[in-house]
């Protein structure tokens, strides 16, 4: 068996490739995005046991972990365009979409991995030592403003790793983006692999970008979480 | 001094109870503290003794009872906001310290004048210096509690109670989780507080320490305070048998 990757010269093949990846990385930054707003603002109601909104939170937070991500992207994509919503675009006067598949991905991405973020930032908020948060109460902090100023900074430290995992595998699920035609790294890998052949060596360079976009994101989050180490306290 | 005797006192507790579920914890405790008077609280473990500084701040709310904090009624104060201005008067200083790690000393000390009392940044920064100078920790500002050893902790703690401007300060068994040589450098600030006329309601076991601070000492057992007088009456003329027994024990 020989790998041919001659047509990885092909200049078409490597704008579709470079814009894949373009993509990608834009759905999961924006998903990310979404997925940080919705951990915190789900921690926190929880934590803070703000009334009548701790139900609907665990709710939510138990439909989207418990559902695959894709029946999830399906049911949004086909839901938000039944419904229609439409943009007027400012320069050309034109109705576009205001749930393109794009957004769809977005949303779906930051639904998911944001659900399981409610739990991840939860727990780090759980092992702040209650002895610090009653330092706080006793200088006068109300149950807020310790949240805000103690419990958040220190609990989300404290989720990092098992937020890492989070974030790449946010990356990684937004490979589903081809299945609503966005065109990111894997739809631009089938149309290669339609026109090619090329099957094997499409995917084992696919399989090599996300393993470096992943990594990259990893290296990312180390630099984040060294910049805002705490000296002298954990690991 | 007998301007003292005759004013009403600072904190005046009367007849308090505390309950965590089934467990009765404090069965009607009465207390004073004058202004400018220091006081300690010892008994055995589990005998009330924190729970009756939590309710002089209103960390814990009472069952029954009325506290008295300078014009404050406690057991009223309700909401954060009501709490804050008996917070401002009041401040804690706690066995475990209890600081923010993830701020600095200096950030430990100006975070809650700043945040909470609105008080303007460079003149509570310039205040926290002379503190930190004051407990004996000039150029440790930058650093983070945990780079900080048990005892230099502690006096960051103490510091950043001062910060706040108190009336009074509690404390909380403070050495007891030191390493002995670090006990003589936090007592010698605390000695030197109470010197200066800050009003100090201490929880401790060192007994020595209480001898010679207090001009007031309690002594707790089982919910009750079982008796009460000067240091000196305490401890070398007990009544109570269970006085006795305790400081067979302790001394």
């Amino acid at each position: 068996m020989t790998l041919d990757f001659s047509w990885l010269l092909d200049p078409l093949y490597q704008k579709w490739l470079l814009r894949g990846i373009g993509t990608t990385m834009l759905l999961s930054l924006l998903g990310m995005v979404l997925m940080f707003v919705i951990g915190i603002a789900g921690a926190a109601l929880l934590h803070l046991k703000v009334r009548f909104l701790q139900s609907p939170v665990t709710i939510f937070v138990e439909l989207f972990r418990n559902t695959p991500p894709l029946v999830q992207l399906f049911f949004l994509y086909f839901m938000l365009s039944e419904i229609g919503l439409t943009l007027t675009d400012p320069v050309t006067g034109g109705r576009i979409p205001l749930f393109t598949g794009f957004t769809c991905v977005v949303l779906s991405l930051g639904l998911y991995n944001g659900a399981i973020a409610v739990e991840i930032i939860r727990s780090g908020l759980l092992a702040v030592p209650a002895q610090t948060v009653e330092g706080a109460r006793s200088l006068g902090y109300s149950r807020l403003q310790t949240f805000r100023y103690v419990e958040l900074p220190i609990g989300l430290r404290m989720s990092i790793p098992p937020m890492t995992s989070n974030i790449v595998s946010l990356i990684k699920t937004s490979s589903q983006a081809v299945l609503v035609a966005v065109a990111d790294i894997m739809y631009g890998a089938t149309q290669i692999m339609l026109e090619t052949f090329r099957n094997l060596e499409v995917m084992l360079l696919i399989w090599v970008i996300y393993l470096a976009i992943a990594s990259l994101a990893v290296l990312v989050v180390r630099r984040i979480a060294a910049a805002f180490r705490i000296p002298g306290y954990g690991s | 001094m007998t301007d003292h005797q005759q004013s009403a006192p600072l904190i005046e507790m009367r007849d308090v109870h505390k309950s965590f579920g089934s467990t009765a914890v404090l069965k009607g405790v009465s207390l004073s503290v004058r202004d400018g008077g220091v006081v300690c609280i010892i008994g055995p473990s589990g005998s009330g003794k924190s729970t009756i500084l939590r309710c002089i701040n209103g960390l814990m709310t009472i069952d029954k009872g009325t506290i008295r904090v300078g014009s404050f009624a406690v057991e009223t104060l309700k909401s954060d906001k009501q709490l804050v201005p008996l917070r401002h008067q009041v401040a804690m200083v706690f066995q475990q310290y209890n600081l923010f790690p993830h701020r600095t000393v200096l950030q430990n000390l100006t975070m809650a004048p700043v945040q909470v009392l609105g008080e303007n940044p460079a003149a509570v920064r310039e205040r926290a210096l002379a503190l930190l100078a004051k407990v004996r920790l000039t150029g440790k500002q930058h650093a983070y509690p945990g780079e900080l050893s048990g005892g230099q902790q502690q006096r960051v703690a103490i510091a950043r109670a001062l910060a706040m401007q108190p009336k009074v300060i509690l404390f909380d068994e403070v050495t007891a989780a030191l390493d002995p040589e670090m006990v003589s450098e936090v007592l010698n600030v605390i000695r030197d507080l109470a010197r200066e006329g800050m009003t100090c309601v201490l929880v401790t076991h060192e007994m020595r320490f209480a001898q010679e601070v207090a001009d007031e000492v309690f002594f707790t057992d089982r919910g009750v305070i079982v008796e009460h007088g000067p240091p000196a009456t305490i401890f070398q003329n007990p009544t109570d048998p269970r006085l006795k027994a305790f400081l067979d024990k302790v001394l």
